[in-house]
């Protein structure tokens, strides 16, 4: 039914069919005093594009709109009945042709529904008769109010209230026309008979350009539709009407040829926007865990999320560094020697992983033993010793990474110092090192450009001002969807507000912040008691341990053993939740109580990463002052060896010896990287159990002792955990660190790094899904992402510092690993450069490392740096600069804009008050009369506006017409039926535009 | 299999000796952590339970005795606000009591001033300060039903309520199970309409009783209703019903478990709306 679709120009009173030339320029008029009301409201969005701001000039009418309905809305009535009643009588030629046009355009894309229309006509005009005088008697008053007023303000009011009446008013008669129980022309009626159906090819190019224009405003209107201040279901109701509309005379447009070229666009089109809706779903499904972190998000809120996603990122980091090493450094070494068989278990085994994902204890086994082939005891580092061979596979053993795991390919000790392996000469050692290198490099890259992405991103707003207006608006977290989550976030919100209040009031009262300093240093000083008492255990135990060593461990027990672990790990868990009872006392906001807690946690972990450090390096010491004892031996044994051999016949052949039996150095190297893996597996171990048993077991206990306990355990005493995003962050922050580190001593760590992550993504997702409750304050975690990124960048740099440290100063073992018989790692840089590079390329590269040239590099490179940053820093200050100015203005806009308002409410109170009066005084006028003096005052209005006296400085002249579409044909259209007064309109058009330029400047 | 088993038999073995003391003092914070975080409720154990038990032995007399004593000798016969006052010392500082306490009691002597109930019922009165509080508040003419099921602590509201010089046309004492006397009260006591129902008896028969009451229609619209202690010890199915059931417009006043500071408690407000 098109004329349903044309009702829905009610709603949009901006956009309309408008075929009538006396509308035509009133409404231009009309919108740009919109627009410029529009315009000082809000100067500020400025960037903001077409569509927006004319939904924002709508939103202006239409509260305007309201404020006024009432009056307005009986006006209107009255005045459509007595406009019926005069169209009838044929009063004024333009008014008819207006009409017909009208009817034409309108009522030809009609199904005739007007019989019952017809049927009504006979009553209604009796009524209209009598609503006529009324609606003549109300013009009768603004005419002479017109005369009593003289301020120009009242009257460009007056005005503006005229224009909006008539626009009202023929907007009715669009509407009426759907309608069948309101009255209709009978001119128009017939007019209707004459072409009831829609025939695009019987419309004139005028027509079709006006249906075009409609179809586009409707078009806008559906965009612009989510932001105006309209109950939804009127939003709905216009929403499919415009649709309907849209459709139904969108493939009508164009002609012949054209019209199919139109239509087929159009289609194409829309083929095109699904195209990319689909698409856009496709990409979104296709970020791993992106379903699963929503929900997490719409149950917990922002913070608990962010968690989730930095876990998602590091395991896209992880993935890199992994595939990195394996590729380049396991997959090479293990092809060397492996056979085909094994290879195909080695991929079935990486097949299975990927298919099943979780299974990975067992799959670590399957994996060891598919990269432990029979080859592998070729040659004495890839093989188990004697002396270990009968507990090599034991559980226990395995479980501590040693026996058929040392000796694998997981440790540094399995590589072999070959220079080149295969076919394709490929450089083990140097592959060896680079990666070593290239990871650690890679990180450092990854973590400085997200942290200056996400610094573009933060840092706009600023905090300090508009505190409570920014706790009213924008408090709310709009992720949340579940009701408990809801309720919680309600609470939260209060006590914010209450909280909030409460500073402001002390802040005010300023006797409190003695003792607020007081507890926060008092809190301050038992964390530092805290992290010196960890400290210090740890100490004690690492001794311990190094005297257990001394001893011989199997003399110890299991527990004695693991000392170092369980008391780190356990320290790790426990002292984390002392600092949050601790932090309770200084009465931070829980995003700053956040951050010191991080702080704090990051301080115990780097002590307690450090202190194994320190007790690393002594053990690193230990093992080569034996190792030079068992070099002393071995040259001994040899030489014992062929003093034999030779001894007895010289022309013999050498003696085989088995690898096994040969005498081995303690290779530091592995000793290292096995305490890493160690360390990083009783880790995970403590985390999960920690999540079941803190978190699971505490939630069945909660849940099903609920029903038989004295109090309730649910909201009370024990009650469900929350998730702790700062333990759970820094644990993901402190294992990558610990990954880095020992990346270079156990290749394996990036692949069991990424089973780790790839497990507690799930495991934990699954435990805060079920056993955690939303925090009660929960906080928007805006900032912290960043907060993150700087301290794993500080992780990394302090997690490299010992393995560069080590790199550089230590000798590498003498017989294990892809150095031996160097004397320093990077060695085989230069080995590299000198037979594999022709002599002029590391004549150049030693030139090139030369100081004197290295140095000025440097230099440049740091003034380069400084350069950059000092433009940074004054982008800034501009930045902040312009955005004073915008509020300033902002402000200066907001006034104005309010003065205006208040003056023209002002101004139609009394309007109204005199309008009563008058209607009362002249209630028994002639009916005649009346329109007459309707017409004159009609006329009256039209040439005061094209006079263009200067229509309410303030609000209508400060911004130029806003083109909502092209003046042009419809102007020549109304040339068509010869009014020649409507020309002199763009006068007032350009009017605004020149006045324009001293307000801007004023700013 | 056995490999395996004997695998999982290592690490596990438990020598004779001990656990190194190092482990054992790394759950030092733990215990830290735990006894600052529960702080409130291991003074509320020692509070209500040891040193009642204690004091039960040593006295012989039961709690509520105690505290009739207590209050008879330090306030003024007559004046509810100097019982009122003596309770709150005696709960604060010697022994604990869970009565409503001054500060919930300021919540509900403001519902009651702005309701200004006719007929009031008290679910679980204890020893008469929750009756007292209610009745000093009640308007000229209003009559309040207090129902409490022990025997002895009835008799001790009785002489409490008499002190503070209420008499039986004000308050009326009513001893019997909640759910025994609600049915009968349409009957019995020729009530027709509740105007206020205070719940403080078991928190487990705030859901029945209430469901009780609006089986037997004595809530009308506008009646309201406030349970207390409804977050600890708790009444979570009384609050889901609240929050499903749609009969009643309910909101919980926030504050704190009665003579104790670090314990979250509410009181719920519950204004019957009816059957929409």
């Amino acid at each position: 039914m098109p004329g349903d679709t044309l009702i829905t120009s009610e709603n949009d009173t901006d956009i309309e069919l408008d075929f009538a030339g006396v509308e035509d320029f009133q409404e231009n008029h009309k919108r740009e005093k919109h627009n410029g009301k529009r315009r000082n409201g809000d100067r500020q969005e400025n960037k903001r594009e077409n569509q927006r701001r004319k939904r924002s000039s709508k939103s202006v009418q239409g509260i305007r709109e309201e404020s006024q309905s009432k009056t307005e809305r009986r006006e209107r009535s009255r005045r459509r009945k007595g406009k019926a009643e005069h169209e009838t009588s044929g009063h004024e030629g333009n008014k008819r042709e207006r009409d017909q046009t009208r009817a034409k355009s309108t009522k030809s894309k009609k199904n005739i529904k007007n019989e019952k229309t017809r049927k009504l006509e006979g009553k209604e005009d009796g009524e209209a008769q009598e609503k006529s005088e009324k609606g003549k008697l109300k013009l009768v008053c603004t005419k002479n109010e017109e005369k009593i007023e003289s301020g120009d303000q009242l009257k460009e009011k007056e005005k503006a209230l005229g224009v909006k009446k008539k626009k009202k008013r023929r907007k009715k008669v669009v509407e009426t026309s759907s309608e069948p129980e309101t009255s209709e022309d009978g001119d128009d009626e017939e007019e209707v008979n004459n072409d009831g159906e829609v025939r695009p090819e019987l419309l004139s190019p005028e027509e079709l350009e006006k249906l075009k224009e409609a179809v586009d405003e409707k078009k806008k209107l559906i965009q612009s539709l989510r932001g105006k201040p309209w109950p939804m279901k009127q939003k709905l109701v216009t929403l499919r009407e415009s649709q309907l509309f849209v459709e139904k005379y969108e493939g009508a447009l164009g002609k012949g040829k054209g019209r199919k070229l139109y239509a087929y666009k159009v289609m194409m089109t829309k083929k095109w926007m699904k195209f990319q809706r689909d698409f856009e779903n496709f990409k979104t499904a296709c970020i791993p865990w992106e379903m699963k972190i929503k929900e997490i998000e719409s149950h917990f809120g922002s913070s608990v999320a962010s968690y989730f996603i930095f876990l998602r990122w590091m395991y896209g980091i992880n993935m890199i560094l992994f595939s990195l090493t394996f590729g380049l450094v396991m997959v090479p070494e293990v092809l060397q020697f492996l056979n085909l068989n094994c290879t195909f278990i080695l991929f079935i085994a990486l097949y299975i992983y990927f298919i099943l994902q979780v299974r990975l204890i067992l799959l670590c086994t399957f994996f060891e033993q598919a990269l432990m082939g029979r080859p592998y005891g070729s040659i004495p580092r890839k093989t188990v010793p004697r002396a270990e061979e009968a507990g090599a596979m034991d559980f226990a053993v395995l479980w501590d990474f040693g026996g058929y795991a040392q000796y694998s390919v997981l440790f540094y000790g399995y590589y072999n110092n070959q220079r080149a392996i295969g076919w394709f000469k490929f450089r083990m050692p140097l592959s060896y090192f680079l990666v070593g290198v290239g990871t650690v490099a890679y990180s450092y890259m990854v973590v400085i450009r997200t942290m200056a992405r996400n610094a573009n991103e933060s840092g706009i707003g600023d905090d300090n001002s508009f505190n409570f207006s920014w706790k009213m608006f924008t408090s709310w977290d709009y992720l949340i969807g579940n009701p408990e989550t809801a309720d919680n976030k309600f609470a939260s919100i209060t006590t914010s507000f209450k909280e909030a209040i409460l500073e402001e009031q002390e802040s005010r009262k300023d006797d409190n912040i003695h003792l607020t300093r007081f507890l926060r240093v008092l809190a301050n000083f038992l964390v530092l008691c805290c992290l010196a008492g960890s400290g210090y255990l740890i100490y004690f135990v690492v001794r311990r341990s190094q005297k257990f060593a001394l001893d011989g461990l199997e003399n110890h027990t299991w527990w004695e053993r693991n000392e170092v672990n369980m008391v780190m790990s356990l320290l790790g868990m426990f002292c984390p939740m002392l600092f949050d009872v601790i932090s309770t006392l200084e009465n931070y906001h829980p995003r700053v109580a956040l951050q010191w807690q991080l702080g704090r946690i990051f301080a115990l972990f780097l002590g307690n990463l450090y202190t194994f450090i320190i007790a690393l390096m002594d053990a690193i010491n230990l093992k080569r002052k034996e190792e030079k004892v068992v070099k002393y031996n071995i040259t001994m044994w040899e030489a014992t060896l062929y003093n034999g051999t030779g001894s007895e016949n010289s022309t013999a052949p050498p003696i085989t010896i088995h690898p096994a039996d040969v005498p081995r150095g303690p290779c530091w190297e592995t000793m290292v990287g096995q305490e890493f893996v160690r360390l990083i597996i009783s880790d995970t171990m403590t985390t999960y159990i920690t999540l079941l048993i803190g978190d699971f077991l505490r939630a069945v206990l909660v849940r099903f002792l609920n029903h038989c306990w004295c109090w309730d355990l649910e909201a009370g005493f024990p009650s469900y955990s929350e998730f702790d995003v700062s333990g759970n962050v820094l644990g993901l922050i402190f294992n990558q660190g610990m990954i880095w580190m020992g990346a270079f001593y156990a290749p394996c760590l990036p692949a069991l790094n990424l089973l780790r992550l790839h497990v507690s993504m799930y495991l934990q997702c699954w435990a805060v899904m079920c056993c955690n409750v939303p925090q009660e304050r929960v906080f928007k975690a805006s900032g912290s992402n960043n907060f993150y990124m700087a301290m794993l960048l500080v992780i990394l740099f302090l997690s490299t510092l010992p393995a560069i440290y080590t790199i550089v100063t230590i000798p590498p073992s003498f017989d294990c690993g892809p150095f031996s018989g160097k004397n320093r790692m990077f060695d085989v840089i230069q080995e590299t450069l000198e037979s594999d590079f022709p002599a002029w390329f590391s004549k150049v590269f030693s030139y090139a490392s030369n100081p004197g040239l290295v140095l000025p590099f440097i230099l440049l490179m740091v003034l380069a740096i400084y350069y950059l940053q000092s433009t940074s820093k004054s982008y800034k200050e501009a930045n902040v600069e312009l955005k004073k100015k915008l509020q300033m203005q902002n402000e200066e806009n907001k006034k104005k804009n309010k003065q205006a308002a208040l003056k023209a409410q002002m101004d139609l109170e009394e309007a109204k008050k005199s309008a009563s009066q008058t209607a009362e005084h002249q209630r028994n006028n002639n009916d005649s009369v009346q329109r007459q003096e309707d017409d004159e005052e009609i006329d009256n209005k039209n040439q005061r506006m094209y006079h263009g006296r200067n229509p309410s400085p303030s609000v209508g002249n400060r911004e130029p017409h806003f083109p909502v579409r092209d003046p042009g044909p419809r102007n020549a259209h109304n040339g068509n039926h010869g009014n020649p007064r409507y020309l002199p309109g763009f006068h007032q058009q350009s009017e605004p535009r020149m006045c324009r330029v001293p307000s801007l400047e004023r700013h | 299999m056995t490999l395996l088993i004997k695998c999982m038999h290592l690490p596990f073995s438990f020598s004779s000796r001990m656990v190194s003391p190092a482990i054992a003092l790394a759950f030092l914070p733990l215990l830290l952590t735990l006894i600052i975080r529960y702080r409130y409720y291991f003074v509320l154990f020692y509070r209500a339970v040891l040193v009642r038990i204690w004091k039960d032995c040593v006295t012989g007399l039961s709690r509520e005795e105690r505290a009739f004593q207590y209050v008879l000798t330090n306030s003024t016969p007559g004046d509810p606000d100097s019982i009122l006052d003596a309770f709150d010392y005696w709960c604060s500082k010697v022994e604990f009591i869970s009565n409503i306490g001054p500060k919930k009691g300021k919540i509900l002597d403001r519902l009651l001033m702005e309701q200004s109930p006719l007929t009031v019922l008290e679910l679980g009165a204890h020893c008469g300060y929750s009756t007292v509080r209610i009745a000093r508040a009640l308007p000229l003419g209003a009559r309040l039903y207090s129902i409490e099921m022990d025997q002895g602590n009835a008799a001790i509201a009785e002489k409490i309520i008499r002190l503070a010089g209420f008499d039986d046309d004000t308050v009326e004492l009513i001893v019997n199970p909640s759910d025994e006397v609600i049915p009968r009260l349409r009957s019995d006591y020729n009530l027709e309409r509740l105007d206020f129902v205070f719940m403080d008896h078991w928190k487990k028969c705030y859901l029945p009783d209430l469901q009780l009451l609006e089986g037997y229609g004595l809530l009308g619209k506008g009646s309201m209703i406030v349970a207390d202690n409804v977050l600890f010890p708790g009444a979570p199915k009384f609050l889901r019903y609240l929050r499903k059931c749609g009969l009643y417009e309910w909101k919980i006043h926030r504050a704190t478990l009665e003579y104790s500071r670090g314990i979250r408690d509410g009181m719920a407000e519950l204004i019957y709306q009816g059957i929409k």
